[in-house]
């Protein structure tokens, strides 16, 4: 007679609930290259579109607006390190570089925020463009190191040329975004202008990584050397997507300095590139799914902890660290997949148990 | 009045801020002896090297030789706490999982040690008297003579540490063929273990040398480690000689930079060496052991 072992451990709840409860949440990358278009999809917009309006709280809205613009940019970081395979620190001063663009020319030479808003996305894509092909030629820890350096020469300039931008204090006074006398003057508009914006950019990248051009980008992180012996010109698509990433960067800089109506260097530093590679590394590499729950997870993680004033910067790298050990492929990612395989091992469990199986 | 009339008071400056970065790349250039990891926030264990000595002289009373000594214990148990609550569970990770995690480290250390020991920037007292050192018209501080003499002696002390000892071998054999160092019964764990605990102290030692000469705050450790990994690459990525080389032209090179361009943009010109240095030199100037050039 064998002795009859439990039926599950009461610990196994500790895990299944809180990963079942993130499963419906968070997009698991591995099971979500099969089909075009899922109901999914549909419910995550019909949840966007409602949520603002089911939780009438100003301060939720300005959360989400903030999350909503840092997902533009961790998108656009999330082509460049989770698809092309490569490392950006300096991702922070793109978006800066749309910041100061929309300020200056709306707050000095009172252009329409609209114009102000593609130029942005331009300056940033040509810079990105100008500094793309020599800084791109390097690989790992020196990839990282150079465009860090770029982010601190950004950072030095922004400082220490007065007339331009301000210097320390930066440029006030940049208006509302405007679209043909409609002006998002409210934390509600510009909700529904931060997600419109991102869902159109979502859906232009959900294509592109489908293309010929997304299909490269994965060959080029998987091995240059192999991406180049079948054709594809790889310093060309790592550079199309860095500048393609950054013009998303400025886009984003672009509606920042719009809804904080200010830009000022301290919002670019070192710290706030930090932050955004965490939300494209938390939410999974390879997915355009998870930079944008992971702008979401962070932007809430860092209002929460706001409050505990001079302490929230040692719990939240203490948070950070954590997380990196033990979700260093994200949080999403194989969720789904792990749930199902508890929940087989407990269905098989008696089974086994009995010897059947 | 022309700058020009200030150059070799530059020239002395340069030298002094170039001692103190070769200090801060020999700090990286023993943990990439070990392995090639790269950690952010050496920095911070320089910065922490400074505060330590600062609260330990002036809250506990302690003579400056024990101060010290007690500062240089305390950051090399940081650096091995950094190494096993850190950088052991992600031993496999992905490079970029490392950088970040390290920077979380950097995080942690400065934004701790800014709750412990608070913000205002720290002086500690000269080492020997405050009496500027005349020299053919330049006027130096014997601090500076401190650091140059520390960072000799210093370099002598690796240089014996990697060359002359069975555990600088073995460190160097974990580094370069991690398969043939396990062959032959090294453990790279402990290899790497150690040389965190060898750079955390030379980044308090380094500390200890620069907090007389410049004041050292919290936040202050970021920028200085940065510069000093620049140093390393500029000098030669994993060379002794080449982090001494690459910090004194990194300071020079950012002190006399002062001759043409405003003080404000300081801070930007050790970046742009390192992205000319990136494109043009990966090797850096001595050439480096661990990169090969058609690699880049």
């Amino acid at each position: 007679m064998v002795e009859k072992k439990k039926e599950f451990r009461k610990r196994d709840f500790f895990y299944l609930v809180p990963l079942w409860l993130l499963s419906l949440i968070a997009p698991d990358p591995y099971l979500y290259h099969k089909k075009e278009f899922r109901k999914k999809d549909l419910y995550y917009l019909v949840a966007i579109c409602l949520a603002p309006l089911i939780w009438p709280d100003p301060h939720f809205h300005h959360l989400m607006v903030l999350a909503g613009i840092y997902a533009i940019l961790s998108l656009g970081l999330g082509l460049f390190m989770g698809y092309a395979g490569q490392i950006s620190l300096g991702h922070a001063a793109f978006f800066g570089i749309g910041a100061y663009t929309t300020a200056i020319l709306t707050a000095r030479y009172a252009l329409p925020t609209f114009l102000a808003f593609w130029a942005s996305a331009l300056s940033a894509a040509l810079i990105a463009y100008l500094i793309g092909r020599p800084i791109l030629k390097l690989k790992g820890y020196f990839l990282a190191l150079a465009t860090l350096g770029f982010g601190e020469i950004f950072l030095v300039i922004v400082r220490e040329s007065t007339d331009l931008t301000g210097g320390i204090i930066g440029i006030f006074g940049v208006p509302w975004f405007s679209v043909m006398g409609f002006s998002f003057d409210t934390y509600l508009k510009q909700y529904y202008l931060a997600w419109g914006v991102l869902t159109g950019l979502f859906l232009f990248s959900k294509n592109l990584v489908r293309s010929k051009v997304g299909r490269a980008l994965l060959a080029v992180a998987a091995s240059e050397d192999a991406a180049s012996s079948v054709g594809i010109d790889v310093p060309k698509a790592k550079l199309d997507i860095f500048v393609l990433g950054s013009a998303f960067a400025g886009l984003a800089g672009s509606l920042f300095a719009c809804v904080m109506s200010t830009a000022n260097p301290e919002a670019f530093s070192l710290g706030f590139t930090t932050l955004i590679v965490m939300m494209v590394i938390l939410g999974g590499m390879g997915t355009i799914y998870g930079p944008v729950a992971g702008a979401i997870l962070l932007t809430w993680l860092m209002d929460i902890l706001s409050r505990y004033q001079e302490f929230s910067l040692p719990i939240y790298s203490v948070i950070l660290i954590l997380l990196l050990i033990f979700f260093p492929d994200g949080i999403g990612t194989r969720l789904n997949v792990r749930v199902i395989y508890l929940i087989g091992y407990w269905a098989k469990k008696k089974k086994r148990d009995e010897g059947k199986l | 009045m022309d700058s020009w009339t200030y150059f070799p008071q530059f020239l002395s400056s340069g030298i002094t801020m170039g001692a103190i970065y070769a200090l801060v790349a020999l700090g990286f250039v023993t943990i990439s002896k070990a392995s090639q990891i790269i950690n952010f926030a050496q920095g911070e264990f320089v910065m922490l090297g400074g505060v330590v000595t600062f609260s330990l002289l002036n809250g506990l009373k302690l003579p400056y030789p024990v101060a010290a000594l007690t500062t240089i214990v305390f950051v090399v148990l940081v650096g091995f706490a950094t190494y096993l609550s850190v950088i052991y569970p992600l031993r496999k990770a992905s490079i970029l999982i490392l950088i970040m995690a390290t920077l979380g480290v950097s995080i942690f250390l400065s934004s701790t040690s800014g709750l412990v020991f608070g913000t205002l920037p720290k002086a500690l007292p000269p080492f020997t008297s405050e009496q500027p050192l005349q020299f053919l018209g330049i006027s130096m501080l014997p601090q500076s003579a401190w650091v140059l003499l520390s960072t000799f002696i210093l370099l002598i002390f690796l240089y014996l540490l990697s060359h002359r000892t069975l555990l600088g071998k073995a460190m160097e054999a974990s580094s370069t063929d991690p398969l043939g160092a396990d062959l032959l019964g090294i453990s790279r764990n402990l290899m790497v273990f150690l040389a965190f605990g060898v750079s955390a102290g030379v980044g308090a030692f380094a500390g200890i040398l620069i907090t007389p000469i410049f004041f050292t705050s919290y936040s202050s450790g970021t920028l200085l480690g940065l510069k000093g990994f620049i140093a390393a690459v500029l000098g030669g990525w994993g060379k002794n000689n080449g982090a001494i080389l690459g910090g004194f032209v990194l300071g020079l090179v950012e002190s006399l930079s002062l001759l043409i361009i405003p003080s404000g943009y300081k801070d930007a010109v050790a970046f742009v060496i390192l992205l000319l240095i990136l494109y043009f030199r990966p090797k850096g100037i001595l050439g480096s052991p661990f990169i090969d050039s058609r690699r880049w």
